[in-house]
């Protein structure tokens, strides 16, 4: 059991898990570090995201890589979209009240999405084909790894990669790293401090849309997935740094992984691993791996 | 003049419409009898819940179509106890008290019908489970007022273990999520499958945690020590999720997978699910041909427009007993018809079957077969080649359970 192969597809999957834990603990992330607002519904919007790809995919009917990349071009606009309508609506109005009233809107939000999420989609268990050229396995040195994971080992990097160039090489992405830290000077400068926090809100749901649409593939999906994921979420989050991008992807890697090899040796552990992370990171350096220390 | 008349005629027409609406609520007061269902309606519960109230409903319009019990009509009170033992038990009460139900449906999982159970006894108020479905309540944490129309742990877990010894395997791999169930089915089936094969081993035994949604783990490991049939207690989204994952590894191109195929799983699964997967389900609507059966899946899937699972037809089941309880009693008291549930013998949907009378279980079977692409059924595979382990094969005797009971008083 400890040979090489073994391991290498313990670790592969445990990377792959760990992407998608990225691409949704990013969104959260990145809403905290310049909204300042711990949102709750980040999971329902996963969840969301995921459903209407399993809409969409039986709209399209085909299991062909082209129907999954469509997935992955409509969801995303449609969650931040739904997002656009949170932010101008709700969120907008709490940025600086206190975190008591934040969490109170962001809950009952939980409550509401998951409530129109049954109404919509019914509460029976969906399943989104993978596109076939991903549905099995491919064959490195002898060695079958499923496919579908590999694909997510590519796609978590290059959406890190963007994410990274829009927020550290864009016009946009100043705008944005300016809100956090001085958003009275942004305003002054003429620039539009509501717009970008509308922005920021609406990149962080399409995050959480397009990690819906990628976990929608690799398991079934049910009302249950939404709160399931925003914990593991807070966690990665935690250990990261509130409001770091690349500690949201150190954190994922550190739990997808973690948990991967303690499901093997340890499997009653798995469960509480990323909170004995998260407890550890917060004894140590409470904000976090890459977070900065409060001013 | 004639204005007066008609005035007078209107002001007539109005007392007699008032004098004629309170007695007939009155009347109607008396004439209904509620049914408190403590369903199950989120997260995990939601399909079981889906399936449940159509069978429920469908159940209810046709009885009260042709006079309702004992010529009172039936009326369905739900709540949601959201999975969650302490809130069942506090609408159980709710139910009771001021909704003034007579009996109670249960619900889907097996922790809040142990905790409803209880109220229901406390009450005296007949409660039957149709799918939540833990031994304890037949054995330990039996009480005359309740009965159990669904196969239990045991039935199961010892049930597929019978049949899976007379097969040739012998090294087994077992994945059970880690909690009470998955602990309670892997006991069971070890026992029985020993027993009927001592040849056989379990080469292999994982755990995942209860809301696990990546199997990546798990499957190598087992996978690492070869066994020709894996059983599994994983249910519903977790099973599914499971073999979907599975499926590129190629797990079962040299192992069979045996585990709970029930109609939603199935539906979850669709064309995706492979074929000659032996496994088991508790009823299915495609395997049981009876009279009964058929007239039931006809009017079902023409109401609703889809096959019913088996949780329709279990609560529909269950309420058939409630049915013939009563017109057994000849009272719709929930004293008299618990009495009369002691050895009460009905047409179930899956054919003639009893109430076994020292521990209020029916002797239902569960279904055991192949899994296989249907013409009849386009968008899921069904179980061919059926046939059902009866539930005297496999269930506990009464002497077991009276020493269970004596071990663990109430």
């Amino acid at each position: 059991m400890m040979n090489l192969q073994f391991m290498l597809f313990i670790l592969i999957n445990g990377l792959s898990q760990g992407m998608v834990l990225f691409i949704i603990a990013s969104g959260l992330s990145l809403v905290f570090g310049v909204l300042r607002v711990i949102n709750f519904a980040h999971g329902s919007l996963y969840m969301i995201g995921a459903f209407l790809a399993f809409s969409l995919s039986s709209l399209f009917a085909g299991k062909t890589l082209f129907a999954f990349l469509m997935l992955m071009l409509l969801v995303p606009p449609a969650v931040a979209v739904l997002g656009l309508g949170l932010e101008v609506s709700l969120f907008r109005r709490i940025y600086r009240k206190e975190h008591l009233l934040q969490l109170l809107l962001t809950y009952s939000l939980v409550l509401i999405l998951d409530g129109l999420t049954r109404i919509i989609w019914g509460g029976q268990i969906r399943n989104v084909p993978r596109p076939e050229i991903l549905a099995g396995s491919l064959d490195l040195f002898g060695l079958f790894f499923p496919s579908y994971n590999l694909f997510l080992l590519i796609m978590g990097p290059l959406i890190a990669a963007g994410l990274w160039t829009l927020l550290y090489r864009s016009r946009a992405g100043n705008y944005i790293r300016a809100a956090v830290t001085y958003p009275e000077m942004l305003g002054a400068l003429g620039v539009n401090v509501p717009g970008v926090m509308t922005a920021t809100f609406m990149l962080g749901c399409f995050l959480a849309g397009l990690g819906g649409v990628f976990m929608s593939a690799l398991a079934n999906i049910d009302l249950s997935i939404g709160m399931e994921r925003i914990i593991e979420c807070f966690a990665v989050v935690v250990i990261g740094g509130l409001g770091s991008v690349g500690g949201a992807l150190l954190g994922s890697l550190i739990i997808g992984v973690g948990v991967a090899f303690i499901q093997i040796y340890f499997s009653r552990m798995a469960l509480v691993f990323p909170y004995v992370i998260m407890a550890l990171v917060l004894i140590i350096r409470p904000w976090g791996l890459f977070g900065k220390p409060e001013r | 003049m004639k204005k007066m008349a008609l005035r007078l005629f209107g002001i007539a027409a109005v007392i007699i419409a008032v004098m004629g609406i309170v007695p007939a609520e009155q009347v109607r007061a008396e004439e209904v009898i509620k049914i408190g269902w403590i369903a199950d309606m989120g997260g995990i519960g939601a399909s079981f819940y889906k399936s449940q109230k159509e069978g429920i409903e469908m159940f209810i319009e046709e009885t009260n179509a042709s006079g309702g019990f004992m010529g009172k009509k039936l009326e369905l009170v739900i709540r949601d106890s959201d999975l969650k033992a302490d809130v069942g038990a506090n609408l159980a009460r709710e139910l009771i008290l001021n909704e003034k139900c007579e009996y109670l449906i249960g619900p889907t999982s097996s922790a809040v019908a142990l905790a409803a159970t209880k109220v229901a006894k406390e009450f005296k108020k007949v409660i039957f489970f149709h799918t939540s479905n833990t031994e304890k309540l037949t054995t330990t944490d039996f009480h005359p007022y309740m009965f159990q129309v669904v196969p239990n742990t045991g039935i199961e877990g010892r049930g597929i273990a019978y049949f899976l010894a007379q097969k040739p395997y012998k090294n087994y791999g077992y994945i059970g999520l880690d909690y009470a169930y998955g602990h309670d089915q892997h006991d069971a089936f070890k026992e029985s499958l020993l027993k009927g094969n001592p040849n056989a081993k379990i080469v292999a035994e994982v755990w995942p945690k209860t809301d696990e949604k990546n199997y990546g783990s798990y499957i190598p490991t087992l996978m690492a020590q070869n066994p020709e049939v894996i059983y599994s207690s994983l249910w519903g989204g977790a099973l599914s999720t499971f073999i979907k994952q599975a499926i590129p590894y190629g797990l079962f191109k040299k192992t069979t997978l045996s585990s709970l195929y029930d109609l939603d799983m199935l539906r979850a699964m669709g064309q995706e699910m492979p074929e000659n997967l032996m496994g088991y389900t508790r009823c299915p609507f495609y395997a049981v041909n009876t009279p009964q059966m058929k007239v039931f899946v006809d009017k079902y899937h023409q109401k609703f427009k889809e096959w019913p699972a088996d949780w329709a037809i279990m609560a529909y089941d269950g309420l058939l007993v409630l049915k013939k309880a009563v017109d057994t009693a000849g009272s719709t008291d929930s004293e008299k018809v618990s009495k009369a549930l002691d050895g009460l013998k009905w047409t179930s949907l899956r054919g003639e079957r009893y109430i076994r009378a020292e521990d209020h279980m029916a002797n239902v079977g569960i279904y055991v077969g192949v899994s296989a692409k249907d013409s009849r059924y386009k968008d899921f595979l069904i179980l061919k080649d059926v046939v059902e382990v009866p539930a005297e094969k496999v269930w506990m005797s009464v002497d077991e359970i009276k020493a269970l009971r004596a071990k663990n008083p109430q």
